[in-house]
């Protein structure tokens, strides 16, 4: 088949680039904002990354970072004597302000009372007295790297290490424990108690032995804090995400649609010509459809491969905003885009119906 | 006696309505036989246009039939008039109407896609087209880069291209110097007579009578006059001349060609 779409599409060329370039800017503007919606929602994930499986805390608490705790310390002990539990971590968490050089930040703070009997895998959880360990983002908001100082709640901590992680909603810092509840002024309660489940145990059975165990508390597994953040994060961003999903799609279909009818109302006349000579409408309408797909698709190949290498960059250059884009939205907005691709035809597979193949004998 | 190939019986085509009502044409009648070529005159505005739109199918005269090759293509529903210009008819257009941004192979090609005819078989049927043409020096260049007399034999190859029954031909030398008009008509002289096809051509050209079997002038819409002793010294001249010879023989082997692979009404 002569490949006329293709034709129509590269005889001009700059246009031609221009157009490519249109859908993949909103292909590019899709992926981004739908990249950073997956990235704050796995924000939450921060829970189920620390050593223990149920949370025990106050009832009516969301998640440690959305709402607070309080639980007597003794309450530790008692956890500790239920069938099936491993361990029980005191966790201290509260928001507190970090004195930086010419401005304020607001960290979240924890500390892991963790015992003597139990060896965690990482320090980052439990630095020494008078240090703190603090993540990427805190360090380059706060200009300081590891030995500096920072004033937390007026006293001066040495950085001791930095973790990796952190984004603009919210930056995570480890104190020690006894330091935390020296400058939290709870010496006899904590805020959550973090239970691991003894290998063989299954949660379910553990969890139903720490209510009866600890009545007039309630319990959440990590994983339920994780989702928890996530749809109070979701439900801040969501409406947000939309509008500039939907303003997207929006640009990329009118790309699309102006550049197909575009082409369609200049090549009127041999529209025209090919109708006299016996084309089809099918044959006329398929024309049309391909000069949209290649736009479409084109547009779409380059927004997801400029995605890509949009959010690496991101991620390396600007780590407060986490982005992560997964294969499936990708091919998804891939696919959405040449759906929108053959709907933006229609507007030019109209106008060829109007098409008088009469007009061609006027010179 | 064999049935004419073209039968036009009292054609009228009349634009909008009541104060502004526009006969365009009126109770025209005529007939073509195969192998002649039938010339419609008439001034600016007579309805020769009209009438040859009419004769291909493109508009649906008011009143009157059209039959072509057998086939009341006025009593056809409108979704199968394509299929007429596709397969019964071949059109020749004053401005060549050739798709700009296609090579004059690719113009050929794609009046053979439009029938269904794809792929190698298509192309090399439109190489074979303009070969004979003498374009075989000029198949991948641009319509645009094409002189006009080529681009009016890209745009006979392309009438040819499904071996129509019936030709129509809209000012065919009116945008081209008097030797390039010369050549064309030669060609699709030699076409009517060696395919045994018919020709009605739409021209202003005064040269033109002379190739022509019958010559129809019509006047406000209606035929006039008619005149069935065309063919002169010129066209004596036209066929007895080498090139048109050439022309003539090159034309028979693009219609065998074009036999082997024709698409069967």
């Amino acid at each position: 088949m002569v490949p006329l779409a293709r034709r129509n599409l590269l005889s001009e060329k700059a246009r031609f680039a221009m157009s490519i370039a249109g859908v993949a800017f909103a292909v590019l503007l899709i992926l981004i904002v739908v990249s950073l919606y997956r990235g704050w929602s796995n924000v939450g994930r921060f829970y189920t990354q620390l050593p223990g499986d149920v949370w025990v805390a106050q009832p009516g608490t969301s998640d440690p970072f959305h709402s607070t705790s309080f639980l007597p310390l003794a309450d530790a002990q008692r956890l500790t004597k239920v069938d099936g539990v491993r361990t029980v971590i005191p966790v201290y968490a509260r928001h507190i302000a970090f004195g930086a050089p010419g401005h304020e930040l607001d960290v979240f703070a924890m500390a892991l009372d963790v015992p003597p009997t139990v060896r965690l895998r990482s320090n980052t959880y439990e630095p020494r007295s008078g240090t703190i360990d603090i993540d990427r983002m805190l360090a380059s908001q706060a200009h300081v790297g590891i030995g500096d100082s920072l004033r937390v709640l007026g006293r001066p901590l040495v950085v001791a290490s930095i973790h990796s992680g952190g984004n603009s909603i919210f930056q995570t810092a480890f104190l020690n424990a006894a330091d935390a509840r020296a400058l939290f002024g709870i010496d006899d309660f904590t805020n959550f108690l973090l239970v691991s489940v003894a290998p063989g145990a299954r949660v379910a059975t553990v969890t139903a032995a720490l209510h009866q165990a600890l009545p007039g508390t309630e319990t959440h597994t990590s994983e339920q804090f994780a989702t928890s953040f996530a749809d109070r994060v979701n439900a801040g961003f969501l409406a947000v995400v939309g509008v500039l999903v939907g303003i997207g799609f929006v640009v990329g279909g009118a790309v699309i649609a102006l550049t197909t009818y575009t082409a369609t109302v200049e090549r009127a006349r041999e529209f025209g010509v090919l109708k006299a000579i016996g084309a089809s409408g099918t044959f006329l309408y398929r024309v049309v459809i391909r000069q949209s797909l290649i736009v479409g698709m084109l547009g779409a190949a380059l927004g997801v491969a400029s995605a890509v290498a949009a959010t690496r960059l991101i991620r390396y250059g600007v780590p407060e905003f986490i982005t992560v884009l997964r294969p499936l939205d990708a091919a998804g907005v891939f696919a959405v885009a040449i759906l929108m691709a053959i709907a933006a035809s229609y507007v030019p597979v109209r106008r060829i119906d109007r098409i008088d193949p009469a007009e061609v004998f006027r010179a | 006696m064999n049935p004419p190939l073209l039968e036009v019986e009292r054609v009228s085509k009349e634009f909008g309505s009541g104060p502004t009502l526009v006969r365009a044409v009126a109770d025209v009648s005529f007939t073509t036989d195969p192998g002649e070529v039938t010339l419609i005159i008439g001034p600016s505005g007579s309805g020769k246009t009209t009438l040859l739109s009419m004769v291909g199918g493109i508009l649906r005269p008011t009143s009157g039939r059209v039959v072509v090759n057998g086939i009341d293509i006025t009593s056809l529903k409108r979704r199968e008039l394509p299929r007429v210009r596709r397969e019964l008819v071949g059109f020749v257009f004053q401005t060549f109407n050739l798709l700009e941004s296609l090579s004059a192979l690719e113009n050929v090609e794609i009046a053979l896609n439009i029938a269904g005819v794809t792929g190698q078989v298509a192309r090399e049927r439109a190489r074979a087209l303009l070969c004979e043409a003498g374009l075989e020096q000029r198949l991948h260049f641009s319509a645009q880069a094409l002189s006009a007399g080529e681009r009016q034999r890209v745009a006979l190859a392309r009438a040819l291209a499904n071996e129509p029954r019936l030709l129509l031909a809209d000012e065919p030398t009116a945008n081209l110097d008097s030797e390039a008009g010369r050549d064309v008509m030669a060609l699709l002289r030699g076409l009517t007579e060696s395919r045994g096809h018919a020709a009605v051509v739409v021209s202003h050209d005064p040269r033109l009578r002379e190739v022509a079997d019958r010559v129809l002038r019509l006047a406000d819409g209606r035929l006039a006059s008619t005149e069935s002793d065309g063919r002169t010294a010129l066209l004596e001249a036209v066929a007895s001349s080498p090139m048109a010879r050439e022309g003539a023989d090159s034309l028979r082997r693009v219609a065998r060609a074009v036999r082997r692979s024709r698409l069967r009404w």
